[in-house]
């Protein structure tokens, strides 16, 4: 793991410029539709203030751990846990599990959505317009 | 010892576990695939997968999702003959489930757009093309709630019985991974139907949305490690939740 993704809240305007990104890079399914579902979200907290939620890629995952059938596998050149779609058999155990609620289910794919990191070169953190999101090495 | 195979001319080394469909996805050659799921065991059901295989000079056709590797194979995953079966099969395929894109897309790439074969019944369950991976999922989940009832042209996926089965949790992993979208789920905001059974749903202690069925947060905190706590809230109040937390600490 060469770089760390960081979130950098008080950066943050709420553009939402990094749900957008995400959406894009992730929606080359035809089945999907058009646009992709985002893996990052923004939540407003306070007046001007907002937190950007997505994937921790925790060391030791709730959703791996619940996973039946090891389709959530750990990259360890990124750091990052993937999905492997070969071996996933929808039972959305790893929705339930997580607590932070990072990883969802979506029932037209018949697959859970959560970060992968774009393989290394997230896609928000290269679209975020004021460094609110960042891969620091 | 790794065996040694050629496919599509090109030679590749294999362990000898492995199936000729993982090491052709392996080496960037795409066969495609209906009701194949690496977590659970192929059977080779919906014959898409087929190649052909050549080994000790002869040839056949086989479902590459279940044959493993042997030194000297000479596997061919798109030559005319192979085109011409696995049309055939989606055809026959699209007579049972004309109304499924995922067929009509994958029928469309082999030059099928219309299906000669109509069902001689009615069948239990309309699009079905009884390849199984809903038993299969089932039963790699520890379920095993589904099974294939009677034989020939009145097969049908049911219950036992036909009767609500104890050992369904209404996961809905069957609907979700039918290569036809056949199996009838509905959800409302308290209860799931499926298979003839109805199942209360858990609800979001922030919001009241469901966050699985009660039966399947029954068997998850049995059979895994995590606490009980964990299938409380639904995915989108888990992350606002935490949005608040985080604020909080930073501010």
């Amino acid at each position: 793991m060469e770089k760390t993704y960081v979130v950098i809240p008080k950066n943050c305007t709420g553009c939402r410029t990094c749900e957008l990104a995400c959406s894009m890079v992730k929606s080359k399914r035809d089945e999907a539709g058009a646009l992709g579902k985002p893996r990052i979200h923004i939540y407003p907290t306070g007046p001007q203030r907002y937190m950007q939620m997505t994937c921790l890629q925790c060391v030791d995952a709730a959703c791996v751990k619940a996973c039946p059938s090891k389709a959530l596998v750990l990259n360890e050149e990124t750091g990052a846990v993937e999905v492997d779609e070969e071996r996933c058999v929808g039972c959305g155990l790893c929705e339930a599990a997580c607590p932070f609620g990072h990883i969802r289910f979506d029932r037209d794919l018949g697959l859970p959505l959560k970060c992968d990191l774009c393989g290394g070169d997230p896609a928000c953190a290269r679209f975020c317009p004021y460094q609110a999101l960042e891969m620091r090495p | 010892m790794p065996v040694q195979v050629k496919i599509n001319g090109i030679k590749m080394s294999a362990e000898p576990q492995e199936t000729v469909l993982q090491v052709a996805r392996r080496s960037g050659v795409h066969i495609p695939t209906l009701c194949h799921l690496e977590s659970v065991e192929s059977t080779g059901a919906c014959r898409v997968c087929l190649v052909e295989m050549k080994l000790g000079g002869k040839t056949q056709l086989t479902t590459s999702c279940n044959a493993g590797v042997e030194d000297g194979m000479e596997i061919m995953t798109d030559t005319p003959e192979v085109q011409k079966h696995r049309a055939a099969n989606l055809e026959m395929m699209l007579g049972r489930a004309p109304g499924s894109q995922k067929i009509r897309a994958l029928a469309r790439e082999y030059g099928v757009y219309e299906s000669a074969y109509v069902p001689s019944e009615d069948p239990a369950i309309p699009g079905c093309i009884l390849c199984e991976l809903c038993v299969r999922v089932c039963e790699a989940l520890g379920h095993s709630a589904l099974a294939a009832v009677s034989r020939g042209g009145k097969k049908y996926i049911g219950t036992p019985h036909d009767k609500p089965s104890e050992s369904c949790v209404g996961c809905g992993a069957c609907a979700e991974k039918c290569p036809t979208r056949c199996i009838e789920m509905t959800d409302t905001k308290k209860t799931r139907t499926i298979w003839g059974q109805t199942f209360d749903f858990v609800s979001c202690e922030t919001c009241g949305a469901p966050v699985m069925t009660v039966r399947q947060r029954t068997h998850a905190v049995e059979t895994k490690e995590l606490p009980e706590d964990y299938y409380t809230t639904c995915v989108a109040c888990k992350q606002k939740n935490l949005a608040g937390r985080f604020a909080r600490v930073g501010s």
